[in-house]
């Protein structure tokens, strides 16, 4: 919202040393934000009115003069281009330091003294663009011609222009819960406040005849419209506003029409009441206040076309629709040329009505920007006298035809609010006299009675136009005495400890150390995506869309169901990041929704991990195998147990696949290379990939191991080294516990080291080599402890069909 | 023979004091230690004195002998040295070959920062809390005295998850702040409180390189007896100061949030000019940086908290902004599009 200064001091007696970047920074500071404060006359800076008192013949330029130009207090020599000059002329002169843009266009240049064409110019004459202005009626190759106001010379321009003022511009978001912020009159009472100026509140000077002609208006729905206010004014005669009107719409760039709609919009940028005028001969019968009825339509002032529903509250005569209330006026019964009568609408309207029926229809207006904040009923009464009494000042011809109907349910009991003043103090945290917070809510407008000389408790009467919704309890005139006394003059001060220690977020802190593991540990990069994909990733990954949460309104195809797993995204990761990386190893931490038929989803943390190789590799497998056991052995997980494939995970390779499972039979993780089909929906056919998948939530309930303390051996250990063939299909899971049960006391731990299948072992068979390590507790161990441990692992190995290599 | 030995020790220590190569050392070592050495000779001939001479003489030349061969042995081993620096010197050793490590994986820079935010936080004695980022309408908005028909819950700002609508839940939404977690806290919990809670929300706006539909907040909660908004500056203002390492002014504006009241909005004193004004700050020596306020009273029954006898303040500010803030990102999409070329900066 803009707000002009010369407006504002209308109303409020501002202090000479305020200046409107100062007066920004302290509205932004003590009541909303301020967003930028625009100097009307900085562009005008050294332009001012000259009379051309002598023209000679350039003599190197045929269509350029020199020009001896007087600016009052000296007399310039400026050559000019212009056709249009004459002796006695005149003129807008740019002198040197002005800031000036060539003919309208491009940067501003800074004006200096100029060699032109070998005669020297101390200036510039202007033409109407260069000073921002547009007149229609100078010609290409023409400068400006003040002669018809014969100002006085050396007057800066500005001031013959009329730019003197200065710009608030308000972000619209911070006066949303101030409906009495919406018109100059109440910045200007906020300002009287907050600098300690005096406010001076509109007189409204005009005789309402107590008989005559009134305007027939029947409320029908009376909560959606607690107040209608409705005034016929005749003999109107419709033509253009004066300049001081016009100017002041322009200065906050609000558009011109006709000297009745530019009140009703005055009257509305002032007090922040919006009003309507109808074309009276254009509405039949009276006004009917109404909700509209079915498959009922409108063609509003923008000339489009509105279907109406019965939520709808529009002001209609007695044939249809007129208007849509607080929203937009018809087309039909609009303020045209040849209206020589009016009805003034002056009225209140429920804020959520007006909202819902401006969202529905797409229409944002002043007027709705204004009833959604839900305005003051005792301002329409205000607002149809203001606009009465400029009707007349501008149309002198126009008589009021008599009093003005009056439709009103609302509350008029002021509302009270009992403030402990020792409870406000206590929350801004500040000392602060009880004298001093009564003065800041008196000027303020609020009535304050103090109630005990004890108690420090004030009763405070409410203001009508902040009694609709922004101070409705306590804590809102806290917030006015804080504001007003200056949330800078609070102290920075920290908070005690609290004797209690914060309880511990085990699962944070165990995610932290996650993202250490897998990045600082195991090599792998974190990635954040959607916690949506599309039913497109669903299918690819061979998914069931029915255990999807499906979001109702989304932003695109690809963000329609709420993921359950994160693979789908970690997928799209590699197939994007494959163009840049040949290996790649990601993973995310992330929340997963799966629907359960309960209102709410089950939503569980999952870590997901991937790990992609050109080619074919098996080997990527193992390592995400690995990854998972890092994770456990990291967190001490007791009691897991893996179980061949992977349940639930449509797109794992059904046969190189594992699960991870707790004492309960609980899926913990899974690791597994992907479906071959999804690989190939996803384009990733040239690559082996493995991912991991573990469910955090269900880790955090697992209890860890206590890891304590064992001996150092005293006794040496021996390791031995056993390689044998074995059928292809054997798994090392069983030669592994087929070794250990061999001698179960002394063999300390056996090792995997080579795994070989080729030219060298014979067909169907594979040579597997471990290292084994015997120790025990008691002795230092002998060659034949060794020999005789070793034959046994050998026929143990034997009796598998092995043969020792 | 005393003067003889003395005689003999000061031509020695000369003579090795000239010697300029380890060889030339050797040679003056043997003309006086070796086996017809000048000092040897004198050792030898002592077998021919009496008693009486021998003990005299005896320690004196023992005496000579000791100094000479230290004096000996020293300066070869400078000589030593020097020859194997010198030979040291000359190898050939590449020390610019890249060094030989596995290459470290990379924490994503809003881990970073959320665990750098928890760090600093938990030091002030607040807790991390969690909660659903699918939410109902009653914890995201009702219960934070955001009532039915308020803008915020227009279409335009919030996600709706179908087919859940429920009589005490409401609609089922994904969660557009953190501030749920606050009532789930004040219920679990009660008062006093005193929590962070950073976390996924999600907002129905169309995405650019500075708006996205899901993004980072972090909500902060103190609920005391007599907290005031001085605690709250002045927690802010320290959080800021160790997070950026400079010293940071916090600055409080009117600000209108349902859930609080007094509602502000908060700056913090531009990090690049100070407070001076420039660039970056729009010239005006603030950054906005969020939203705080105290809790409605609202808000605390909604949460079942006593808000005769507690009162406190909450705040939630944006962390992914923060990190864009930190790095200079300029586009918010790289943060989810999962491009390890900017995932692998980090």
């Amino acid at each position: 919202m803009l707000v002009s200064l010369n407006w504002l001091k209308d109303f409020v007696q501002l202090p000479k040393d305020v200046n409107g970047k100062d007066l920004g920074t302290l509205l932004t500071l003590k009541t909303a934000e301020v967003d930028h404060v625009i100097d009307e006359s900085a562009d005008y800076e050294n332009i001012v009115v000259g009379q051309i008192v002598e023209i000679t013949a350039h003599p190197n330029a045929d269509k350029l003069k020199i020009t001896k130009t007087s600016i009052g207090k000296e007399t310039l020599q400026i050559v000019c281009g212009g056709q249009n000059i004459k002796e006695g002329m005149y003129v807008a002169v740019a002198c040197l330091g002005a800031k000036i843009k060539w003919h309208g266009e491009g940067e501003p240049v800074v004006m200096e003294k100029a060699v032109i064409r070998g005669v020297e110019s101390y200036g510039m004459i202007c033409a109407s663009v260069e000073i921002g202005l547009n007149n229609p009626n100078e010609g290409p190759r023409e400068i400006l011609d003040l002669s018809a106001l014969k100002p006085e010379i050396g007057t800066p321009i500005k001031d013959v222009l009329h730019k003197d003022d200065i710009i608030l511009q308000f972000d619209n978001k911070s006066l949303t819960h101030r409906p009495d912020l919406w018109g100059h009159i109440g910045i200007a009472r906020e300002i009287a406040a907050i600098t300690n100026s005096k406010f001076k509140p509109l007189k409204v000077d005009i005789k309402i005849p107590e008989t005559g002609e009134s305007v027939d208006v029947k409320v029908k729905d009376k909560e959606l419209c607690p107040r209608y206010c409705g005034l016929i004014i005749n003999n109107i005669k419709i033509g253009k506003s004066p300049d001081w009107l016009i100017r002041r719409l322009k200065a906050i760039g609000h558009g011109i029409h006709n000297n009745i709609v530019d009140v009703t919009n005055y009257v509305m940028m002032e007090l922040g009441q919006p009003m309507h005028a109808f074309d009276k001969a254009l509405i039949k019968g009276g006004i009917i206040v109404r909700t509209a009825k079915k498959n009922e339509k409108i063609r509003t002032l923008d000339g489009k076309d509105q279907n109406l529903d019965t939520n709808m509250l529009v002001i209609a005569d007695l044939e249809k629709p007129v208007a849509v209330a607080g929203i937009m006026g018809g087309e039909h019964s609009g303020i045209n040329e040849n209206t020589t009568s009016i009805i003034l609408e002056s009225a209140n309207f429920n804020p959520s009505s007006v909202r819902k029926t401006s969202v529905k229809l797409s229409i944002r207006t002043d007027s709705v920007q204004r009833f959604e904040k839900a305005l003051d009923p005792l301002l329409a009464e205000e607002a149809v006298k203001r606009a009465a009494e400029l009707i007349l000042q501008i149309c002198p011809e126009a008589i009021i035809a008599g009093p003005i109907t009056d439709i009103q349910k609302f509350n008029k009991k002021p509302l009270k609010i009992t403030l402990d003043t020792e409870k406000a103090k206590s929350k801004i945290g500040i000392e602060i006299s009880t004298q001093e917070m009564k003065r800041i809510l008196e000027n303020l407008e609020f009535k304050v009675t103090e109630k005990g000389k004890k108690t420090k408790t004030f009763v405070v009467e409410v203001p009508t136009f902040r009694a609709t919704k922004d101070v409705l309890a306590e804590d809102d005139l806290t917030e006015e005495i804080a504001r007003i006394y200056g949330y800078d003059n609070i102290a920075p001060t920290l908070p005690q400890l609290p004797t209690k220690l914060p309880l511990e977020n085990n699962e944070r802190t165990k995610k932290h150390r996650t993202r250490e593991l897998f990045s600082y540990g195991l090599g792998f990069d974190e990635v954040y995506n959607y916690s949506f994909y599309g039913l497109n990733e669903i299918k690819k990954s061979l998914l069931v869309e029915s255990h999807h949460l499906k979001l109702q309104n989304y932003l695109s195809e690809e963000q329609t169901h709420m993921v359950t797993s994160l693979t789908p995204n970690i997928l799209k990761n590699l197939q994007e990041n494959v163009k840049n990386f040949s290996e790649v190893k990601i993973y995310e931490i992330g929340h997963t929704y799966l629907e359960i038929g309960e209102y709410f989803p089950l939503e569980e943390k999952k870590i997901c991990g991937a790990i992609l190789v050109k080619g074919k590799s098996d080997k990527i497998f193992y390592e995400a195998k690995g990854c998972v056991e890092s994770f456990i052995q990291k967190f001490n997980l007791s009691h897991v147990a893996e179980a061949k494939g992977a349940k639930n995970t449509p797109y794992a390779h059904p046969v190189k696949s594992l699960t991870f499972i707790d004492h309960r039979g609980k899926s913990l993780a899974t690791c597994f290379m992907l479906h071959p089909t999804v690989q190939k929906n996803y384009d990733l056919e040239k690559y082996s990939i493995a991912l991991f998948e573990i469910n955090f939530t269900e880790t955090l309930k697992l209890e860890e191991t206590k890891n304590s303390y064992k001996r150092i051996p005293k006794f040496p250990s021996i390791s031995l080294d056993v390689s044998v063939a074995v059928d292809k299909n054997v798994e090392i899971g069983t030669l592994q516990s087929t070794i250990k049960n061999a001698e179960k006391d002394l063999i300390s731990d056996v090792k995997l080291f080579d795994i070989y299948e080729g030219d060298k072992v014979e067909q169907g068979k594979k040579a597997v080599a471990f290292s084994i390590t015997i120790q025990s507790p008691d002795k230092t161990l002998t060659d034949s402890d060794m020999a005789n441990t070793q034959s046994k692992i050998h026929s143990s190995l034997e009796a598998l069909g092995g043969k020792i290599r | 023979m005393q003067e003889i030995l003395k005689r003999l020790e000061s031509d020695a220590l000369s003579a090795l004091e000239k010697a300029d190569s380890l060889e030339r050392t050797k040679e003056i070592e043997v003309q006086y230690l070796g086996k017809t050495g000048h000092l040897t000779i004198i050792l030898k001939g002592l077998k021919d004195l009496s008693d009486e001479e021998k003990r005299l003489v005896g320690p004196l030349c023992n005496a000579t002998r000791t100094t000479l061969e230290e004096h000996f042995a020293k300066k070869i081993k400078e000589f030593e040295d020097k020859q194997l620096a010198k030979e040291l010197s000359k190898e050939f050793f590449d020390t610019t070959i890249p060094g030989s490590m596995r290459p470290l994986g990379h924490i994503h820079p809003l881990s970073q920062l959320q665990e750098e935010v928890e760090r600093i936080f938990s030091q002030m004695g607040f807790a991390v809390a969690d909660g659903p980022e699918i939410e109902s309408e009653h914890y995201n908005f009702e219960s934070l005295n955001i009532p039915k028909d308020h803008p915020a819950r227009d279409m335009q700002d919030t996600f709706f998850i179908q087919e859940k609508d429920d009589a005490d839940h409401g609609r089922m939404v994904l969660r557009t702040q953190t501030s749920p977690v606050q009532i789930r806290a004040m219920e679990k919990y009660g008062a006093p409180l005193r929590l962070i809670v950073p976390g996924r929300v999600f907002r129905f706006e169309a995405t650019d390189a500075s708006h996205d539909s899901m993004f980072y907040q972090v909500e902060g909660l103190l609920i005391d007896k007599n907290i005031s908004l001085a605690h709250l500056k002045g927690v802010l203002a320290e959080f800021l100061t160790r997070l950026f390492k400079k010293p940071v002014k916090v600055r409080f504006r009117p600000g209108y949030f349902p859930f609080v009241e007094p509602g502000l909005e908060v700056d913090f004193s531009c990090l690049l000019c100070e407070g001076r004004g420039c660039r970056v700050c729009k010239h005006s020596g603030w950054m906005e940086f969020m939203g705080a306020g105290m809790v409605h009273e609202n808000v605390l029954k909604a949460g079942g908290i006593n808000s005769k006898e507690y009162q406190g303040w909450a705040f939630g500010f944006g962390l992914t902004r923060l990190v864009m803030m930190r790095y200079g990102i300029d586009d918010i999409r790289l943060l989810t599009n999962g491009d390890l070329r900017f995932n692998k900066q980090f």
